[in-house]
């Protein structure tokens, strides 16, 4: 008799998987259900944004950056706008930059409800997915009754905002800020103690500090792994040294940490619009720049905490109305890295824990 | 540290090695020339005073007259912010890989090596993964590259 | 051969009308037994076919108002008719074949699987008189032949020539052997009590007020609920639905299955869903004893509560990783069926709940 033996094989898990958010093909080694190696191969949504800003003008790079990372669009068009703004010396007028705060943190709310209820899908939980959309929606309406819009705003634009709210935003807004406290409980409840859940998450993908760092993991990645750093406070932008809120962290770094670490940041959020809502100023809401915007040459590397991590763009002028290079650094570019970093010694099911968990959107990417 | 407390103890440790520049407009920006960047990138993570540990972002940069890859850096225990960055001519486009020090680097120089042609030395793994695997069209970040059907926007 | 029961009962009075006009017709005898047995094999497939249409529609329903949906509202009332319209798109479609399959074994994995989950009805007692056939093996005969849809599964996983497919094959072959064990001893320890395997018998035994054996503290209920966590594996569902998991395997052993051939494993996993619950009914909650109502409406009642039962667990919980499904079987299932079997033995030794 032949002797019995056992053989790798490959799977290739995408471009085309529903667990893998987008279009990003993991080329998984496996031994039976054991995954040996794991190797992320991206490009599948490149647009080449960088290229085509290139053959822009400043203010019509605005929309592309929609289309950077459209599930926080507005922090990617706040980003943009910072870097332009310091290029070119621009005093934004402080309603806008609260305006610009309030409409940034109602997106990484809503880009957290769509991980939370992601992520308990990945592990075969399907309703919670609905649950969060169902409070993204109204996000989404306020912001379509600010600009129109539900994905791609082109609200933040260089200089301000491209219109001032409604009269009935504040009060709309105040509203949800009361519905969403009330709601976590009811996410707190779903998941946060339930076995099979805590089965599913607890000592899985286990990401340490130093890893973390050395990776470039930032934004809740890096705080569920217990590292106290937030762009929002060490390198305060726009208006955010003027707001009171923690930072939350985590101490294990594992999947269920980042899991909870997104429900502790919402809280945080709603904190920063209650205050952004009670000290609106009065005001411009953009300050008067040039339709043909040439920022003196020079280069600058602008830096904001989106929902996601640390997102930053590098701009670098040459005198002239289009930019002489604009590099978009997403951060689930760092996070993809680290996938096959922490997935070691687990199964395919893991996999897809940790490719939730650590929240990955593929535009972000492949840009 | 302030920048201007950063930039005196870059100019009294580092001094031949990093050149601030009047370009960085925000952070402070400086050179570093290439022959010297495993150097002064090891000597920027161990120095106890700035401790930069951790990288944001590499940036190649074809100006239309040489290569310039910018190197953005953070250091999480000490709250500084840098930028250096290393002038290439095209006929010499190559570099150290930092990957050793910062592990971030590793997908960031690919994709310098792939968009820009600049090759990396003692990278272990420059393989193709933006562009399709069976590309054959040049470089498509360089300023002289233009995709076939390209119609460039006219001047306002 | 064993002859058809049509001694009493609600609903056989047709059959009684045909068994009386073939004999008038002076047709002979093992003809007689064919057409009779054509007939009532026809009326339950028809009948089974209805009830998987009508858990396809139910479930979307639930799923749907669980998740703060409205679910199918367009065909019909409230989508009554959505699934049968489904059905007849699925017929229509294309029956995509892949070309570096296994012929045989790609083609007969639905048909195994269809035919598997359906001739589990031969003897499932649907009221009082209304069975096919009242072995006395029933219950074993139950369990044999719903454990052909593992081998199914299996075909259709080898016969795809995909990765994910084989996957969910194994997956599934490990998982339903796994659950099979405890599922079998929990129903084992009534058996014991009942003293037979008949379907008829067990149902009997349980007539009369608090009978019903998950009442029969303290060994019934253990019994009931090990036998509903394994059943939840068996056909396959949330938790326990790894051999599909769709995050995981997109769609496991049929992920290469189109039309009719996907919708034959389709309508097999809602009538495997509806034996483990007429099962549970029958064994567990007293079949069609009851009082009032006729026999088949306690019968389908339990039963659907069942269902209902089933459903609410796979739209509430996530999903356990494979070895955790494993663990749990094997660790934690099967001692404690075995304990509550030996419970049962000195329980009935003892003369309690005779």
């Amino acid at each position: 008799m032949a002797e019995l033996r056992t053989e790798e094989f490959l799977v290739n898990m995408g471009p085309h998987h529903p667990s893998t958010h987008g279009v990003c093909r993991l080329i998984l080694t496996m031994d039976g259900e054991k995954v040996v190696a794991i190797e992320p191969v991206i490009g599948y949504l490149h647009r080449a944004i960088e290229k085509i800003c290139e053959n822009r003008t400043y203010p019509q790079c605005t929309p592309l950056m929609d289309r950077f990372e459209y599930v926080t669009a507005m922090a990617t068009e706040h980003v943009y706008a910072l870097a332009v703004e310091k290029l070119a010396g621009l005093e934004v007028p402080e309603r806008a930059e609260y305006l610009r705060v309030i409409m940034v943190e109602l997106n990484r709310i809503a880009s957290h409800l769509i991980f939370w209820g992601v992520t308990a899908m990945d592990v075969g939980a399907y309703t919670p997915f609905l649950y969060g959309l169902r409070e993204r929606e109204d996000i989404m309406d306020l912001f379509e009754i600010t600009c129109g819009q539900r994905l791609t705003y082109n609200y933040i634009r260089i200089g301000g905002v491209s219109k001032d709210i409604p009269p009935e935003f504040v009060p709309k807004c105040r509203e949800f800020v009361k519905m969403m406290w009330s709601k976590f409980s009811d996410y707190e409840g779903l998941l946060n103690g339930n076995p099979i859940f805590l089965g599913r998450m607890k000592d899985i993908g286990v990401l340490t500090p130093e890893a973390a760092i050395a990776y470039g993991a930032s934004g809740p990645v890096l705080r569920a792994s217990g590292v106290k750093y937030d762009v929002r406070r060490n390198d305060p932008y726009s208006v955010y040294d003027k707001f009171d809120f923690e930072i939350p962290t985590q101490p294990n770094g594992d999947c269920y940490d980042r899991f909870i670490q997104r429900l502790d940041e919402m809280k945080e959020s709603l904190k920063i619009i209650e205050q952004a809502l009670d000290n609106l100023p009065e005001g411009d809401i953009k300050c008067k720049v040039k339709p043909k915007l040439k920022p003196p040459e020079g280069e600058v590397y602008s830096r904001i905490e989106s929902a996601r991590g640390e997102m930053g763009v590098y701009i670098r002028s040459d005198g002239t109305t289009k930019p002489m290079r604009v590099k978009l650094r997403g951060s689930s570019y760092n996070h993809l890295m680290l996938v096959p970093e922490i997935s070691t010694d687990v199964l395919i099911a893991d996999v897809v824990a940790i490719f939730a968990t650590l929240d990955i959107i593929m535009p972000e990417v492949d840009r | 540290m302030t920048r201007d407390e950063l930039k005196e103890h870059i100019l009294k440790k580092y001094d031949g090695l990093l050149t601030p520049l009047e370009t960085g407009v925000f952070d402070l920006m400086c050179e570093v020339k290439p022959a010297n960047l495993t150097k002064v990138a090891r000597m920027l993570y161990d120095d106890e005073q700035l401790k930069f540990d951790f990288l944001n972002n590499i940036a190649g940069v074809d100006t239309g007259e040489q290569f310039e890859v910018v190197y953005s850096l953070s250091s999480i225990s000490n709250n500084l912010r840098l930028d250096f960055k290393l002038v290439l001519s095209y006929d010499q486009a190559v570099i150290d890989s930092v990957k050793d020090i910062w592990t971030a680097a590793d997908w960031h120089e690919r994709e310098i090596w792939e968009l820009y042609g600049i090759d990396i030395n003692n990278h272990d793994n420059l393989k193709r993964f933006l562009l399709p695997d069976d590309w054959d069209q040049g470089y498509p970040m360089r300023k002289d590259w233009d995709a076939p059907d390209f119609v460039r926007m006219p001047e306002l | 051969m064993i002859s058809p029961v049509f001694a009493v009962g609600e609903l056989d009075g047709l059959f009684r009308w045909l068994n009386e006009l073939l004999v008038s017709i002076g047709l002979p005898q093992p003809w007689q037994d064919v057409i009779m047995y054509a007939a009532l094999s026809a009326t339950v497939f028809g009948l089974l076919a209805l009830i998987a249409l009508f858990l396809v529609w139910w479930e979307r329903k639930i799923a749907a108002h669980i998740q703060q949906r409205f679910g199918p509202m367009r065909v019909g009332w409230h989508g009554w008719y959505q699934t049968v319209m489904d059905a007849l798109k699925l017929l229509q479609k294309e029956d995509i074949r892949v070309a570096t399959r296994d012929k045989v074994v790609f083609f007969w994995a639905p048909v195994i699987c269809f035919v598997a989950a359906f001739s589990a009805y031969v003897c499932m007692p649907f009221g009082r008189g209304l069975i096919v056939a009242d072995l006395n093996i029933g219950i074993l005969y139950i369990m044999a032949v719903t454990t052909f849809t593992v081998i199914s599964l299996l075909m259709a996983g080898w016969g795809s020539n995909n990765k994910y497919a084989l996957l969910g094959g194994m997956r599934s072959a490990a998982q339903v052997i796994s659950y099979e064990v405890p599922m079998v001893v929990s129903l084992l320890a009534v058996i014991l009590y009942v003293g037979s395997l008949s379907m008829v018998d067990i149902v009997e035994s349980q007539s009369g007020w608090f009978n019903w054996f998950i009442f029969r503290v303290p060994f019934g209920p253990i019994a009931f609920v090990t036998y509903t966590v394994a059943a939840i594996a068996e056909a396959n569902r949330t938790p326990f639905d790894i051999p599909e998991a769709e995050q995981e395997l997109v769609a496991g052993y049929n992920v290469e299955y189109s039309g009719m051939k996907f919708a034959m494993f389709f309508l097999a996993e809602f009538i495997n869903m509806f034996t483990v619950s007429a099962i549970a009914a029958t064994v567990f909650l007293g079949g069609w004893n009851g009082p009032w109502l006729p026999s088949w409406v306690w019968f389908m009642g339990k039963t659907l509560s069942m269902v209902f039962l089933l459903m609410l667990v796979r739209w509430t919980y996530p999903r356990l990783r494979v070895d955790q499904l494993m663990e749990f079987a094997w660790k934690f299932l099967v001692p404690v069926t075995f304990a509550n079997l030996i419970l049962a033995g000195i329980l009935k030794y003892l003369g309690y709940w005779e």
